[in-house]
């Protein structure tokens, strides 16, 4: 089995720099153990074969980019670093965004994160590794590949990837609306609502967890963004919010969540509140209570 | 019969941390003749996608302007928005605001003084100015949840409050931070392989400075003090006095002398963030989560890492910016390149950028 000596060259295609000061980081501090891969950082493209691409790929980098691609000799792999190179992140919506990469440059794994912290980038570039040594071989890539830094751990306040208790979310859409990277995307169906979250869309902000009225959204400390490129489109968060059907009516409603009622009645006897019942019914009631 | 060479830089070159793009000319010594400088790899229609977003969108995508002082925009963004709707911030959101803007700093500048020393081929000052700042970059991962993007601010205060606890992990790092950074200004002040690659290089002058209107450490290392923070203070800057950096002027106006202002701002940053938490204010951090934001316009500016930042903003009522615009300070100590390149050695043109500290991610956005 040949044994290969990865050389890394990074091409920025328009990034805000926080992912390419933290490729920096990762190649030059100890403690991400990126020497411990053997690596080389070459000073030209021509003798790479593996590049690490931040940046959403702007207009202007484009033919640069392609240009750039011509000099390197097969097989190499890319690692793309950072939500930009993955989904163009939070300047998608851009006229002056051509990206992302992988529509001119076949990418072998993401890594995703705003900026990732050099663990994941660490990661990333091993995983990088093992993929191009397999392409060397003449092996089949697989599907997946398991942690190789299994050691690397994060401080539980780290912003990693969020999650959704969906028995505390009332489909509200605060989330969607303060998301700036549109990672978020509720829709409704016969039963309820579906509430999505696109890990690599994601920049893992926070907002929407800081405005979320009921505390259903929050991040984890989970730094676990790397990625194939054939698992792209499948690492999405998926939620249901069922309605209830009511027992008086029939008819379905959103119940109140449970992080809204603790909210709201602080000290009251909230048993009185489980009754699985429509506003409208309530209404009623209600109204026959006080004047009937 | 001189022979003129022509030499290109860029636009991928791993000496740059971002994508620009240098033509020279140069004479059969290598120094160059001329330069040509092309801009725009990293423009990513951030005036226009900012009207698209609203306001509390937008807190994260200023931040995105640049990682590097991707506090001051949100920041920034935020004074100007305030100052619209007429909003008075707490105080103790004030002190907060400024911690997490020198934390920034220190960190953004060390930043900087480590791709110096690299480019520099002074591996050993590049690891220990790199492992000093990863004191840093642990201290905002455990109270802010990312090493660059702290998402400290929000319209009308700051997202996050710091507890006794926290207050401690403070100043234990910066315990831990300050001899380190005093041994490392030491080195860089005295070092000879250092001095060598960077005294006399790259030289702005004082007229030259003056005219061009550079800012932050590029300005200070050519004699002029306009630190916003002193000039025209905002934020705790105004209310408390003290606060105020003794910046650190330098008359050389070369690579060495920008690296040394720089060194002084990082101190002084140390001392404002223990002078802050050694008093915090009592109260709220903000005042209202979703404020209403009338029609208006507003400019305000703030002293970021690298020198003055404006913000432009205008409003409408609605929930979007009609308009925002910056004037960042690499706009400014861009022009100021030309004069320090020209003259200069072709092997210094990649140390000479770096020594303006260029943010290209804030001057195309
Ligand atoms: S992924 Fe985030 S940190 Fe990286 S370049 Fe894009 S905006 Fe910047
Ligand atoms: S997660 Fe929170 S903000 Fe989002 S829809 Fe559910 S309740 Fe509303
Ligand atoms: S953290 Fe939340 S608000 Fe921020 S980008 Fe991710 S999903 Fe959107």
């Amino acid at each position: 089995m040949a044994k290969i000596i990865p050389k890394i060259f990074r091409i920025n295609t328009g990034s805000c720099n926080g992912c390419d000061v933290e490729f920096v980081a990762t190649a030059f501090v100890d403690k991400f153990h990126i020497t411990s891969l053997n690596v080389e950082l070459v000073d030209d493209v021509k003798d790479a074969n593996l590049l690490v691409i931040t940046g959403p790929l702007t207009a202007r980098s484009e033919s640069f980019l392609k240009n750039a691609l011509t000099k390197l000799r097969k097989p190499f792999v890319v690692v793309g670093v950072g939500t930009c190179s993955v989904s163009c992140g939070i300047f998608r919506d851009s006229y002056a965004i051509n990206g992302p990469i992988d529509k001119f440059v076949a990418v072998d794994v993401n890594v995703a994160g705003c900026p990732p912290r050099p663990e994941s980038i660490a990661e990333g570039i091993a995983k990088g590794i093992k993929v191009l040594e397999q392409k060397l071989n003449g092996e089949v890539i697989p599907k997946k590949i398991d942690t190789i830094f299994s050691d690397f751990s994060a401080p539980a306040s780290f912003r990693g990837r969020m999650d959704l208790n969906a028995d505390m979310c009332t489909g509200c859409r605060t989330c969607e609306t303060v998301c700036p990277s549109t990672a978020i995307k509720i829709s409704e169906d016969a039963n309820g609502f579906i509430h999505k979250i696109w890990h690599n869309s994601c920049c893992y902000c926070g907002n929407c967890a800081y405005f979320c009225p009921t505390g259903a959204i929050f991040s984890t400390n989970s730094f676990d963004t790397v990625k194939l490129q054939n698992e792209k489109y499948s690492d999405v968060n998926v939620s249901h919010i069922f309605y209830d059907e009511c027992t008086c009516c029939g008819e379905k409603y959103m119940p109140p969540s449970r992080g809204l009622l603790s909210k709201s009645y602080i000290k009251e006897d909230r048993n009185k509140l489980n009754a699985a019942i429509c506003s409208k019914c309530r209404k009623e009631e209600n109204f026959k209570r006080m004047y009937g | 019969m001189t022979q003129t060479q022509k030499i290109t830089i860029g636009p991928f070159n791993p000496e740059l941390e971002e994508s620009v793009y240098f033509k020279l000319e140069a004479d059969e010594n290598r120094v160059v003749t001329h330069v040509e400088i092309i801009n725009g790899f990293i423009h990513r229609g951030m005036e226009s996608l900012v009207t698209k977003k609203n306001f509390m969108q937008n807190l994260i995508l200023t931040e995105r302007v640049c990682s590097l002082c991707s506090n001051n925009h949100p920041f920034t963004y935020a004074l100007a928005v305030e100052k619209i709707a007429g909003i008075k911030v707490p105080l103790r959101a004030e002190a907060l605001r400024v911690i997490a803007d020198e934390v920034k700093r220190v960190a953004s500048d060390l930043f900087n003084l480590s791709m110096l020393t690299h480019l520099a081929h002074h591996h050993e000052l590049m690891r220990d100015t790199m492992n000093t700042r990863e004191h840093m970059q642990d201290l905002k991962e455990i109270i802010w949840g990312n090493r660059m993007d702290m998402s400290a601010n929000q319209l009308t205060g700051t997202k996050y409050d710091l507890d006794e606890k926290k207050i401690e992990l403070i100043i234990d790092t910066l315990d831990r931070v300050e001899p380190k950074l005093r041994d490392l200004q030491e080195r860089y002040e005295n070092d000879e392989i250092f001095r060598e690659k960077t005294v006399g290089v790259g030289v702005l002058p004082y007229e030259d400075a003056i005219e061009i209107g550079v800012t932050g450490p590029v300005a200070r290392g050519s004699g002029i003090n306009n630190d916003v923070r002193v000039m025209a203070p905002y934020s705790l800057y105004a209310y408390r006095k003290e606060l105020q950096p003794k910046v650190t002027l330098r008359e050389e106006g070369d690579v060495h002398a920008r690296a040394m202002a720089r060194f002084g701002d990082i101190l002084e940053a140390v001392r404002i963030i223990r002078d802050v938490v050694a008093d915090m204010p009592e109260g709220d951090t903000y005042v209202e989560k979703r404020p209403h934001i009338p029609a208006g316009e507003a400019v305000v500016r703030t002293e970021a890492p690298r020198g003055e930042l404006i913000y432009y903003l205008k409003t409408d009522g609605s929930q979007k910016p009609v308009r925002m615009r910056w004037k960042v300070p690499t706009f400014t100590n861009w022009e100021a390149l030309k004069v320090m390149i020209l003259g200069d050695k072709v092997d210094n043109v990649t140390m000479i950028l770096n020594s303006i500290d260029p943010c290209i991610s804030c001057t195309e956005r």
